[in-house]
């Protein structure tokens, strides 16, 4: 379901599991293992999402557009069993562009608190 | 560690999550226990793999304090909705401005080794484009040598959607007739552009089925056999009109419903887009009304799931699970083509 004309401002903050299953997805799309062994690479092992919270995330992110399904098919790198892919959508997008840039502000509020040091803290954000 | 003692493990383990997975709310079980399932197969084979018994346990440990967690989660939401059916409906979203939930699915079916149906739903983000042009359904079926079934219902689906939303006519039937047009156009220049020429039944070529929906009407447009139905009163009443040989045979009367049922010919279609240079679009119009169902699929669906059974579903369900299940049956039913289905509900 497309919610294109919500304002994507209205949708953050974002709970952390819905947060890195979007980064997930960022680059394309994949099936629930497949967002599960991306969450956990990136976050250099310190994320830990369980099947429950996974579906129950894909749930509510499908019943606000902010993924889609794009059919059931066998990966190629694992066996010949069905499994369903999933995407962004525009509002997806938009709405984890929106929880970046928050998450952005707030690192920039801590660095000129000097909680945090140099550009290093921030990484890729800069 | 021998390796039946390790297949013994996983299958112990497997099979107990498959337990445990029982502690979820019905709904959500009937939606995502299976992929859920599928997962933890996928997670115990890669621990085992990289970390051995000791990952298995870890992954216990994930998995046990993810279902707590989640089970309180679901149970909540699930105790919500049925406390708050219409505040819950609000907060997600699910009304629209025009009042139409609405969800698509598309599926590979279980014999064909590539998906060659194409879908799409365009709800416009501007207000003012939403209200003049309507949300925009298109489903197509392609076929074609070569994989170009693929690219033929892709291109279709996105020249519709780009064309229909790009006219500025106040005349919705005729922008969207022209929007199929101009894709068997592009469609059919594409053939001839090849080199060698395709053989006929080489050619890409697709179905399509798009419908409009603007204010009280809806508004469709086909060629070939891909349908649209609006299901009313738990009546469904097919508003496209099937481009297939045995549908006119059976509409010349000269053979019977029955006879058309199970036709050594029931797939052959005798117009399509990008087979010939032009082509004749069927166009039809219809007033809907709060309650109405609009559902659009392809004859992988159409062909083995009948239209009772396709009423109770979409019914029944929201039209997110409604697609889900439609998409299940047909694969219960052999799963021959391709499926797709989109249904629309207007609030």
């Amino acid at each position: 379901m497309k919610n294109e004309s919500r304002n994507a401002e209205e949708m953050i903050p974002l709970t952390p599991a819905v947060l890195h299953i979007l980064l997930a997805l960022a680059d394309g799309e994949r099936h629930g293992y497949g967002i599960m062994q991306e969450v956990t690479r990136r976050a250099g092992g310190h994320v830990k999402m369980g099947p429950g919270t996974l579906y129950g995330s894909i749930k509510r992110m499908l019943a606000d557009g902010l993924i889609e399904e794009t059919g059931e098919r066998p990966d190629p790198a694992l066996d010949d069993e069905r499994r369903r892919y999933y995407r962004l959508t525009s509002f997806g997008l938009r709405v984890m562009q929106a929880e970046v840039l928050r998450l952005h502000q707030i690192v920039l509020l801590a660095r000129s608190k000097q909680v945090i040091g140099g550009s290093e803290a921030i990484g890729g954000l800069s | 560690m021998s390796a039946s003692s390790t297949n013994h493990d996983r299958s112990f383990s497997c099979r107990l999550y498959g337990l445990l997975l029982r502690c979820y709310p019905a709904q959500f079980r009937r939606m995502y226990a299976r992929e859920m399932a599928r997962t933890f197969r996928d997670s115990y084979r890669e621990a085992m793999q990289w970390q051995g018994r000791s990952g298995v346990l870890r992954l216990w440990g994930v998995v046990l304090y993810d279902l707590g967690v989640s089970l309180f989660i679901e149970y909540r939401s699930a105790f919500k909705a049925l406390l708050h059916p219409i505040e819950e409906r609000q907060s997600k979203n699910y009304m629209s401005v025009t009042n139409i939930v609405f969800a698509q699915r598309t599926d590979i079916g279980l014999q064909r080794k590539l998906n060659e149906d194409s879908v799409i739903s365009i709800q416009p983000e501007d207000q003012k484009v939403m209200e003049s042009k309507g949300i925009l359904f298109v489903v197509a079926d392609g076929m074609g040598g070569h994989s170009r079934g693929e690219v033929a219902s892709q291109l279709a689906v996105t020249i519709i959607r780009d064309v229909y939303y790009q006219q500025e006519s106040d005349d919705l039937e005729a922008s969207l007739q022209l929007a199929l047009e101009q894709a068997n156009t592009r469609l059919y220049n594409e053939n001839m552009a090849m080199s060698p020429k395709p053989e006929p039944d080489q050619m890409m070529a697709t179905t399509c089925v798009a419908a409009v929906v603007q204010g009280d009407t809806v508004y469709v447009a086909n060629v070939g056999d891909s349908r649209a139905y609006i299901v009313r009163d738990r009546q469904p009443h097919q508003i496209s009109l099937d481009h297939s040989v045995v549908a006119q045979q059976l509409r010349d009367g000269l053979i019977t419903k029955e006879q058309a049922k199970d036709h050594p010919d029931r797939n052959k279609i005798y117009r399509c887009l990008g087979e010939k240079d032009v082509v004749e679009v069927d166009t039809f119009s219809a007033k809907v009304q709060a309650g109405d169902l609009l559902l659009l699929c392809t004859d992988g669906l159409s062909e083995l799931v009948p239209e009772e059974e396709v009423v109770t579903i979409v019914q029944q369900y929201e039209p997110q699970e409604s697609v889900q299940r439609l998409i299940e049956r047909a694969n219960e039913m052999g799963g021959k083509d391709n499926i797709t289905a989109v249904v629309a509900r207007v609030a």
